[in-house]
């Protein structure tokens, strides 16, 4: 009998690495440079009085990807497919478009954490950029899905790094516990615009589609569904362990010193004097791989989800005259973004801000196309949210409008 | 402009939430869809949906009405008029098997092109007007479509004539090659048009190919409403991680039939990747020569000769005449690869001698096979791994190659493709 329940063990072990990939490359490319500089600054500037937020902003990411998770399983249709049969090709056209604008954005920020992490180590962005588009282009283009998504899943691993700099760092874990625990917020225009960057930054219109399109590539089984709920939900709290570790450093370190920062490249440098030479390496290496991971990641979901949407063949696997659509697009996206760094004098934080702007712009109508979608029982059959589940995803959206509102409203005033 | 008098084309979105006006001038409602029927060349729209003017009533404002094709008296880009007043009785949508909607099935759906054997994504509808009959005639896959649908062509055209002396056109699939892939909803199954070309006629590798491109519920459709031995092909062709989901959405019963017309050796590597349970209750299914034979093959050792091996081969002993062998060669169905060859066997079941198609057509029929046969052979041994039987092949280049046991008894063969398979699993793609 005990023979039979290790196999039966054995097998659900083995069923749920087929299923994983999705929840958790989604969630770590999450951490990207943005994601990086802006817990670095929430720890810095404001200690550790931010880290509660971890907590219900885990809840909200974990609610908003099941729902992409569940679709993607269910009508084995990518996102932007979805709103296409729905919502007809005017709708998505302008939809897509604002995608590709923002993950154009996004990319170029993805592109300057490389070069500003490249640059701790010293090498020169004239020479960073040439071969880094060139390697994450390769990388897609001529690995297959299962050897990109390994790799993907290698660069996740190395997060590992920012835990590790987060030990030695040496915080008081005793203000760290309590500080997790204790929700505190004061009113005041600075702290306002730290939660909405947070909230942000963590939760971005891009991830919907990748991860349901990449769910769709896995071509997941409604009875393993569960696997799948499984890697959402470790992905979405292995991305707040890593931003937690992030916020501790900082504020373990920059805070109590005083130390302003704008930057995750900032903060990896002043952390040399405080913590110690490997602390600040570390973290610049974890900035270089979380850049170049998400580097990889954003234009190859952009150009997945633009041509799925306009019903153009798209695919890794599939040969440049089969598929130039996607082909153009993803080079196009790579290496401009790339080279953009390379303009001297590049006004790089009114890109950073124009960026913002569009991903809150964005954000809350991918929600609400989602939650159309999810409800509609010809897509979805049985499976549409439940009433609470609604209800909790409903407010979820409203709060996420609010938010985008106050962030639009902070940036532009 | 009476329907009856006219002759014109025109797209689906041209009409769609257009006013419905009926006799006395009323407006009725906004045409949501179009109702036709399948089964012609060319599908007869019989009845235009339409969602009623809301007159206060809160109660089901959503619901869409059905108003026959024969009320109909115009109908252009402008308005929908009628012949009648339809008051306020109007009869629900109702969907037969044969019935499609326009919009709601085709417009912006998948569907496959069996002409080109290629999935599209519809960008809109081509209709006709004509004799009083409405028919679905294209479908439009082109950025034209697009344009048309964002109401850009007016700049767009502007700016690639004034530099290029060009204008981007339609791109129409005649609906006769059209399959659309869309399930019905409520029976799960493919709406099956009559096509010049059918889905069955499309080439294995190609269907294969389509199969992968459409999304989950039209890839099960279409692949439940291939003929057992095109879905057998298809299914070879297909990727493995695609193979198990296919196969597991068929009965037991039809997913064994369809096993049974696979290549042995197909069947076995999909069989391997399949759950125990799955397995033991496909084998439940399965005939029991066919089944034996799988049982067999799935015993082997995954990279060796053995499992990379066909049982699909002809043997014949000996002693038997070149009149024997020819008629067994006609009896055969087994692909030309796998009978490039003809093996000979002793009275013991060993390995003899090998002979070609050739040999038994240049030579007298009564000529006894062991005296033309030729001795020297090259033979594989069951256990042999990928790289010895890849050396064999690139050495001898042998168009298949016999595998014995130990016993040099004939066990399969393996063709040059399943060598270059077993090799380069990439090629397999």
């Amino acid at each position: 009998m005990s023979k039979g329940f290790l196999k039966s063990r054995w097998k659900v072990f083995l069923i749920f690495l087929a299923v994983i990939g999705p929840g958790i490359i989604t969630s770590n490319v999450d951490n990207d440079a943005g994601g990086i500089a802006t817990y670095s600054i929430a720890g810095a500037h404001f200690g550790y009085s931010f880290l509660w937020s971890l907590i219900p902003i885990t809840l909200v990411l974990i609610i908003i990807q099941e729902m992409s998770a569940r679709m993607g399983v269910v009508s084995g249709k990518g996102l932007s497919d979805l709103i296409r049969e729905k919502f007809g090709v005017k709708t998505t056209f302008y939809l897509l478009s604002a995608l590709v604008l923002t993950n154009f954005g996004n990319t170029i920020a993805e592109f300057a954490g490389v070069a500003s992490a490249m640059g701790i180590f010293g090498i020169s962005t004239y020479l960073s950029m040439p071969l880094c588009s060139l390697l994450v282009w390769l990388l897609v283009v001529k690995g297959s899905y299962k050897s990109v998504e390994k790799v993907f899943l290698v660069a996740c691993f190395f997060y590992i790094t920012y835990i590790i700099s987060g030990f030695i760092a040496n915080p008081d874990w005793n203000l760290v516990g309590k500080s997790l625990l204790s929700p505190k917020f004061s009113f005041n225009p600075a702290s306002i615009s730290m939660l909405v960057g947070l909230v942000g930054t963590t939760i971005a219109p891009w991830m919907q589609f990748y991860l349901q399109s990449a769910i769709v590539e896995k071509n997941v089984k409604l009875k393993n569904y569960k696997y799948s709920q499984i890697d959402v939900i470790t992905g979405s709290f292995v991305v707040n362990i890593v931003a937690f570790f992030i916020i501790v450093v900082c504020a373990a370190t920059l805070f109590s010193q005083g130390i302003k920062i704008n930057s995750a490249s900032e903060a990896a440098l002043a952390l040399a004097p405080l913590a110690g030479k490997y602390c600040s390496y570390l973290f610049a290496f974890g900035l270089l791989n979380a850049s170049l991971f998400a580097a990889s990641i954003l234009p190859l979901s952009t150009a997945y989800v633009v041509c799925e949407g306009m019903g153009w063949e798209n695919g890794v696997n599939k040969k440049f005259s089969e598929a130039p659509q996607f082909y153009l697009l993803y080079s196009l996206l790579v290496f401009v973004g790339a080279g953009v760094i390379l303009i001297p004098r590049l006004p790089l934080f009114y890109i950073m801000f124009l960026t913002q702007v569009l991903n809150g712009m964005l954000l809350p109508f991918v929600l609400i196309f989602i939650l159309f979608l999810i409800n509609d029982k010809r897509i979805m059959g049985k499976y549409t949210n439940k009433v609470w589940f609604n209800v909790i995803a409903w407010i979820t959206a409203a709060v996420m409008l609010a938010l985008s509102v106050i962030l639009l409203y902070s940036i532009i005033f | 402009m009476k329907k009856a008098s006219l002759k014109m084309f025109f797209f689906l979105t041209e009409i769609i939430n257009h006013r419905v006006v009926d006799s006395r001038g009323e407006v009725v409602g906004k045409i949501r869809d179009l109702k036709a029927v399948l089964g012609e060349l060319f599908p007869k729209v019989v009845s235009i949906c339409i969602q009623k003017k809301s007159r206060g009533g809160p109660k089901n404002k959503k619901e869409i009405f059905e108003i026959g094709w024969d009320n109909v008296k115009t109908i252009n880009q402008n308005i929908i008029k009628l012949k009648e007043d339809v008051g306020d009785d109007l009869k629900p949508l109702k969907t037969e098997k044969n019935h499609i909607l326009l919009k709601d099935e085709i417009l912006d759906k998948q569907v496959v092109d069996t002409f080109g054997a290629k999935v599209e994504r519809v960008n809109d509808v081509h209709l006709l007007l004509a004799e009083g009959e409405l028919r679905l005639v294209h479908v439009d896959i082109g950025i034209r479509g697009i344009l048309r649908r964002l109401k850009w062509t007016g700049w767009v055209d502007g700016i690639t004539n004034w530099l290029f002396a060009y204008q981007i056109r339609d791109k129409l699939i005649s609906w006769k090659y059209i399959q659309p892939a869309a399930p019905d909803p409520q029976r799960k199954e493919l709406k099956l048009n009559v096509t010049l070309r059918k889905l069955n006629e499309i080439h294995p590798s190609d269907l294969a190919d389509i199969i992968e491109e459409l999304d989950g519920q039209g890839r099960t459709a279409v692949f439940k409403s291939l003929d057992l031995q095109t879905a057998a092909e298809t299914l070879e062709e297909v990727d493995p991680k695609l193979q198990i989901s296919l196969i597991e959405e068929h009965t037991e019963d039809k997913a064994s039939d369809i096993l049974e017309e696979m290549a042995p050796d197909e069947a076995v590597d999909l069989l391997l990747s399949l759950p125990d349970e799955k397995k033991e209750k496909l084998f439940r299914e399965m005939d029991k020569g066919k089944k034996e034979r799988l049982m067999e093959l799935l015993k082997f050792v995954e990279g060796t000769a053995g499992a990379i091996m066909t049982i699909e081969y002809l043997s014949i002993n000996q002693s038997k005449t070149i009149k024997d062998a020819l008629e067994k060669f006609k009896k055969t169905t087994d692909p030309l690869e796998t009978t490039s060859y003809i093996y000979l066997t002793d009275d013991e079941e060993k390995l003899a001698g090998v002979l070609t198609l050739r040999h038994l057509i240049f030579n007298p029929p009564d000529t006894i096979l062991s005296s033309i046969m030729k001795k020297e052979l090259i033979k594989l041994s069951i256990e042999d791994d990928t790289n010895t039987i890849a050396d064999a092949f690139k050495k001898y280049k042998f168009m298949a190659l016999p595998v014995v046991d130990r016993n040099d008894r004939l066990k399969g063969i393996i063709t040059l493709r399943d060598a270059v398979d077993a090799k380069f699993p990439e090629f397999e793609d």
